[in-house]
């Protein structure tokens, strides 16, 4: 009550136009104040729990994406509270080319192919990451700039792919009688979209231990042509070897088989196969880890030739495409030596990061022997070469091998197809696959 | 209504007897002279205080059976709603219950709209979403999901057949058809185009097996590795869409559920419409106490809005709630064949309206500003009546 206490008063009311505009006034304000309120506690309620996120295009799928989100995604959510959407696929080539037709890229992507990043690089698709990761790190065979002067991309992790795996039962005699025996290799080229890459492996890796780095590079760049004498007797090794114009049932069976499924056999009882041409990350697999697998160089293995010091190698290159601070974020984790050394660790694989070498004690020989091959600066280290390719190369490469193990009368047309694919005007090929040599 | 009559008009009422110290508290205000406020009634008047401008100049007088004996305590609401300490011994209490039930319906009115607002912003507002986005995607999902088995049964024939790409446009129109529905954010959009693309290499390599000749190697090669691409583990078509589906269908379960916190918001709601509803029955009885008028039409005007307001909006409510949960369960399982164009037409049903009566959320508000204009007018012209100021 607002009556003066004490003192004379005088009851009255107020004057009409005072007591109407406090009306006004009062209900404006109670009115703006619902107002506001109501509608911050709307946005409120919606915009919580959002948290930024970051787009991730890899390869890995299975428990190759359940390794990766354990060892590198989630430590990286934690720290920086940034949700990461990855999606796997291996048919990630394809994914990509229609997410970015589409205009709707993801962030951040990791390729095994230079020559598809290149392409993309050209088309203004890539950010530069000069300011994001220290090239000293990676050195340039591994981060190398483009013929415009920019790094677009930087591995993170790498693999040797000219070794061939065998149970370490398995005696040196016993192992070169089984070079000679199809039956005896364990091999699988199922992968889904990119079906085929096996074949192209082992024919790259043919061609660079018979004719040596200098033939492998000029071929990777497309001055080699398929139809050359080197490239053809590359294929035709590769058919002896596998046998694939000999028993039905085993070509059936190597065509068939996943790639991840093709060592099976090597941990059964009677053992299926004994060898297994295929990069270090298979050591991974559960077959492999039961026989204790190791690995033989396949210049000495194939060739008994001492190891020419030239390695065919590859690496999962991580490129980025759409520059948000999120994502910036994310690249300099990736580059990171912690980042690098857990998923290199995880995967069974090799950081070419020069801070993220694991300690000597924690890994075991064939680790440690693989990881000096990949840092062996005497060494001529070759990416694999159809991952350098433009990607319609690279792609009807590993068709071919495909027709190829299934009728190998076929390979002059199949080669002749390839040249002419090749020859096509307009393709991005990289300029350099191999290190200089020493 | 007049009171004064020279003897206790506020006691009979059970209000505060007039002190009867004249001029004005007991006294009859002559008729012209003194037009008592409020239809007649004198502020006080009960209390016999004539506020009209006929009488501004009157002394004014408590009445003294309004005085309390001693300094009357601050009551606890008063404290709680800001209201200024009762009056000094003996002093009139009109004025100051005027002030607490001003601000109490004030207070109560706003945190009822704000209230019902939001619980019914909660049902409502997932209702719209519902009807034109994650219900037609859950069912866009499982068209795709569908037409894709049965492109594999077509892969497997031993012929090529023109139902392999029927099939497949229908699983790709689905597919876009779930993008434009927004299906799992950004997340949900790169799966998507995730998906889309295995299927465009699912169908090449299909169409590169049926091109090989019946039994050949390359044709079980590249049949198998079509399969692989529908059905691997983890990362095949099939597996990425289920994942799919079920995020959407949590989605659909989190947008139909009435979950505990909903109910409490609406509990909260109602008791607060109930409070209103007793605070205005309340004043309308101390007014016709005091100022002896059977009604305030402003206050009789804002429980009439109250009820009928709230009527309304629960009676929204539960219909759409029972057409969202309807639709969840429809929704619940995977749908396949006939089943997923009948399951739309039943579920456009079940959320026919939802969207109008959604749009209604907008007539709380305003009906809120309403009641609380209701109320303050109700009570203005009795409170403007007590406003004193020294002369």
């Amino acid at each position: 009550m607002s009556a003066c206490p004490g003192g004379p008063v005088t009851a009255a009311p107020g004057p009409p136009s005072r007591s109407s505009r406090r009306l006004v006034r009062t209900v404006t304000v109670v009115a703006s104040c619902l107002a506001v309120l109501a509608a911050a506690v709307v946005i409120g309620v919606r915009a919580l729990g959002q948290e930024p996120t970051v787009t991730l295009l890899a390869n890995w799928t299975a428990d190759d994406e359940s390794h990766f989100r354990k060892a590198v995604i989630e430590p990286f959510e934690r720290k920086y509270h940034i949700h990461v959407d990855y999606q796997g696929s291996n048919a990630e080539s394809q994914v990509l080319g229609a997410d970015v037709e589409a205009g709707t890229p993801p962030d951040v992507v990791v390729l095994t192919g230079p020559g598809e990043l290149a392409e993309y690089a050209r088309q203004k698709h890539l950010v530069p990451l000069e300011g994001l990761v220290r090239g000293a790190d990676f050195g340039t065979s591994w981060a190398t700039p483009l013929a415009d002067g920019h790094v677009y991309w930087f591995p993170l992790k790498a693999d040797v792919k000219s070794i061939v795996w065998y149970p370490a039962d398995v005696g040196e005699e016993q192992r070169r009688q089984a070079v000679e025996q199809p039956a005896r290799w364990c091999v699988g080229m199922g992968s889904g979209a990119t079906s085929g890459w096996p074949g192209t492996d082992w024919i790259e890796d043919i061609l660079l231990q018979q004719s040596g780095p200098r033939v492998y590079e000029e071929w990777a760049r497309g001055d080699l042509p398929w139809r050359s004498p080197q490239v053809r007797k590359a294929w035709t090794t590769w058919r002896d070897l596998v046998g694939a114009d000999g028993d039905p049932g085993l070509v059936r069976r190597a065509l068939k088989t996943p790639y991840g499924e093709a060592s099976r056999p090597v941990a059964a009882s009677p053992r299926g196969c004994t060898l297994e041409h295929q990069a270090s990350f298979i050591r991974s697999k559960p077959p492999w880890k039961r026989v204790d697998g190791r690995y033989e160089p396949s210049a000495r293995l194939l060739f008994g030739a001492p190891a020419n010091q030239a390695w065919e190698v590859s690496g999962d290159l991580v490129a980025l495409l759409h520059s948000t601070p999120q994502a910036e974020r994310l690249i300099r984790y990736l580059a990171s030596a912690d980042a690098q050394r857990a998923w290199s660790v995880a995967e069974s694989g090799f950081s070419v990061h020069t801070g993220a070498q694991p300690a000597p004690g924690s890994i075991s020989p064939w680790q440690r022997s693989l990881a000096a091959v990949l840092l062996d600066k005497g060494a001529v280290h070759c990416f694999d070469a159809s991952d350098a390719m433009p990607p319609s190369v690279r792609d009807a490469f590993a068709e071919a091998t495909i027709e190829f193990l299934a009728d190998s009368r076929h390979l002059d047309a199949l080669l002749r197809s390839l040249d002419t694919l090749s020859d096509t005007p307009g393709l991005t090929w990289v300029p350099s696959v191999c290190d200089p040599r020493p | 209504m007049s009171t004064g009559r020279g003897t206790k008009p506020g006691s009979d009422a059970g209000g505060e007897p007039i002190s009867g110290t004249a001029p004005i508290s007991g006294a009859a205000p002559t008729p012209g002279a003194a037009p008592a406020p409020s239809a007649g009634t004198a502020p006080g008047a009960g209390a016999g205080v004539a506020a009209g401008p006929g009488v501004r100049s009157r002394r004014r007088t408590v009445p003294a059976d309004r005085r309390a004996p001693g300094r009357s305590p601050r009551r606890p609401l008063a404290r709680l709603l800001g209201v200024g300490q009762p009056p000094p011994e003996g002093g009139s209490t009109t004025a100051h219950d005027l002030a607490v039930r001003h601000r109490l319906l004030l207070t109560l009115s706003a945190l009822l709209t704000l209230s019902l607002f939001l619980s019914y912003q909660g049902v409502h507002g997932d209702a719209n979403p519902l009807r034109t986005s994650s219900a037609p995607a859950v069912l866009s999902l499982d068209t795709a999901q569908y037409a894709l088995g049965q492109a594999q049964k077509a892969a497997n024939s031993a012929a090529p057949t023109s139902d392999f790409q029927r099939q497949i446009s229908v699983a790709v129109e689905s597919l876009s058809a779930a993008a434009a529905d927004d299906v799992g954010g950004t997340g949900g959009r790169q799966t998507l185009q995730t998906i889309a693309g295995l299927i465009t290499v699912y169908a090449v390599k299909v169409q590169q097996s049926q091109l090989q000749p019946d039994g050949s190697a390359l044709r079980e090669a590249y049949l198998s590795y079509a399969t692989s691409v529908l059905t691997e583990e983890h990362s095949g078509i099939q597996a990425r869409l289920t994942a799919l589906q079920r995020q959407q269908r949590h989605a659909v379960q989190q947008q139909t559920s009435f979950g505990p916190m909903m109910w409490l918001v609406w509990v909260v709601t109602l008791l607060l419409g109930l409070a209103l509803a007793a605070a205005l029955l309340e004043t309308q009885l101390f007014l016709r106490r005091r100022f002896r008028r059977r009604f305030n039409r402003q206050l009789l005007g804002a429980l009439v809005l109250l009820a009928g307001g709230v009527v309304t909006a629960v009676l929204f409510t539960v219909w759409t709630q029972q057409g969202m949960t309807d639709t969840r369960v429809l929704l619940d399982r995977s749908l396949t064949g006939r089943r997923i164009p009948e399951a739309g037409q039943d579920t456009a049903s079940y959320l026919a309206h939802t969207g109008f009566r959604a749009a209604a959320a907008v007539w709380i508000l305003i009906g809120g500003i309403l009641l609380m204009t209701l109320a303050e007018t109700g009570l203005r012209r009795h409170i403007a009546d007590y406003r004193f100021r020294p002369r």
